[in-house]
């Protein structure tokens, strides 16, 4: 009996180690990463910023709502952004959306998340994700890569900012127009996007 | 007698002219090699260049291992070398391995083509040029959000039967490779 007993507590807790390593791993059995699927609500986490202060997404989030970018220092694609990351920083500032950086790179300390901040006059609150934690929660691959959420954290976008690097070959402002529709009350039209970036360089 | 050693000498030299020029002919046709096959000869595709490439023609029969990318993209840069050796250790055993750059068409010959040069590779690299990638991603593969780098292997009926992102871990793409091309090593 006590024999029955042991090996069904053992048989349950590795199950629940099992899925816990599974569902934390943001990765399916091809490698895949796993987002959040649209309309899911993003639980609060808190991150340091590259001074150290903690925040909360909660603390951060505006009123009507919050952009995650995960970027990084040095990514050509990511850092061929960044004036555009700041303007939209500072354009939706002022209508209630935050953007919020989050660098999950285990290869660019947060010294240089700072420096390089200073260098590319980037004034949004840049986080560093240190063991990628979120960038595994949220599935995120590479950079940059961006995640619109609502006022309750609900994620109504994911994906891409635009759909080409270089500004004159811009024909769709994808993450833009999912901003502007979320402030008009409308449904996000297109939810996603896809564009080639440098994978996030994870610590596992 | 002067004009018949004439017209003799215009026929040899006719004649001669004739041979050398087939002689070059066969001589260019033996080192000029097929578009897409030398390291400086980097091909542009767009969407339905590289949908023909992954839908493949009927009559190639071999495993196809398809890696995307890029001279800015660190993690393509590191895994290189390895995909150099695939290559030369899978290509002579019935593996069709091409590389796609998604670097700028304008550093073609300033990026691309040095890297390649430095690296020794061999296999066929062309370059996707869209100005909006999205299709791309999504043909390629539904559950790619563009992640660089990218690989995957095609067996003989077209099926993915390795895909990966971000860096390769050349042990267990070998061993895909094995099964695709029915070796052992």
């Amino acid at each position: 009996m006590r024999k029955q007993y042991a090996f069904t507590v053992i048989l349950a807790v590795s199950l629940i180690i099992a899925f816990t390593a599974i569902a934390g791993s943001g990765r399916n059995d091809d490698n895949a990463l796993m987002a959040p699927p649209i309309g899911s609500t993003i639980d609060d986490f808190k991150l340091p910023d590259a001074d150290g202060a903690s925040h909360s997404l909660s603390s951060l989030r505006g009123k009507n709502g919050a952009v995650l970018i995960f970027i990084a220092t040095r990514c050509p694609i990511s850092n061929g952004y960044n004036e555009r990351m700041e303007k939209l920083s500072q354009d939706y500032k002022a209508k209630g959306i935050t953007v919020i950086g989050i660098n999950s790179n285990v290869t660019e300390p947060v010294s240089e998340v700072k420096s390089h901040a200073l260098e590319k006059h980037l004034t949004f609150t840049i986080l560093k994700d240190d063991g990628n934690k979120i960038a595994d929660r949220l599935g995120a691959g590479h950079t940059p890569e961006a995640y619109v959420l609502d006022a309750n954290n609900k994620l109504v976008y994911h994906g891409r900012i635009d759909n080409s690097l270089k500004i004159e070959n811009v024909t769709s402002n994808d993450l833009r127009d999912a901003l502007d529709e979320l402030l008009a009350g409308k449904p996000v039209s297109k939810t996603g996007g896809a564009a080639f970036g440098c994978s996030i360089k994870r610590a596992s | 007698m002067v004009r018949r050693l004439g017209i003799a000498f215009v026929g040899l030299a006719a004649f001669l002219g004739s041979g050398f020029a087939v002689f070059a002919q066969l001589q260019f046709a033996n080192t000029a090699k097929p578009p897409g096959d030398s390291v400086s000869d980097i091909r542009q595709i767009d969407l339905d260049g590289l949908k023909k490439l992954l839908e493949r023609d009927p009559k190639d029969t071999r495993p196809l291992l398809v890696n995307f990318w890029a001279t800015w993209c660190d993690g393509c840069r590191e895994e290189f070398p390895d995909l150099v050796k695939i290559d030369n250790d899978y290509r002579a055993k019935g593996l069709n391995f091409v590389a796609v750059s998604l670097d700028e068409v304008e550093d073609i010959r300033t990026k691309v083509e040095p890297f390649l040069k430095e690296m020794k590779a061999a296999m066929p690299v062309v370059l996707l040029n869209e100005k909006d990638p999205e299709t791309a991603i999504h043909f390629v593969d539904p559950t790619w959000q563009g992640d660089m780098p990218a690989t995957f292997l095609y067996d003989k009926d077209g099926k993915v039967v390795f895909k990966h992102f971000g860096k390769i871990k050349p042990a267990e793409l070998r061993s895909a490779i094995d099964k695709a091309v029915g070796s052992k090593q």
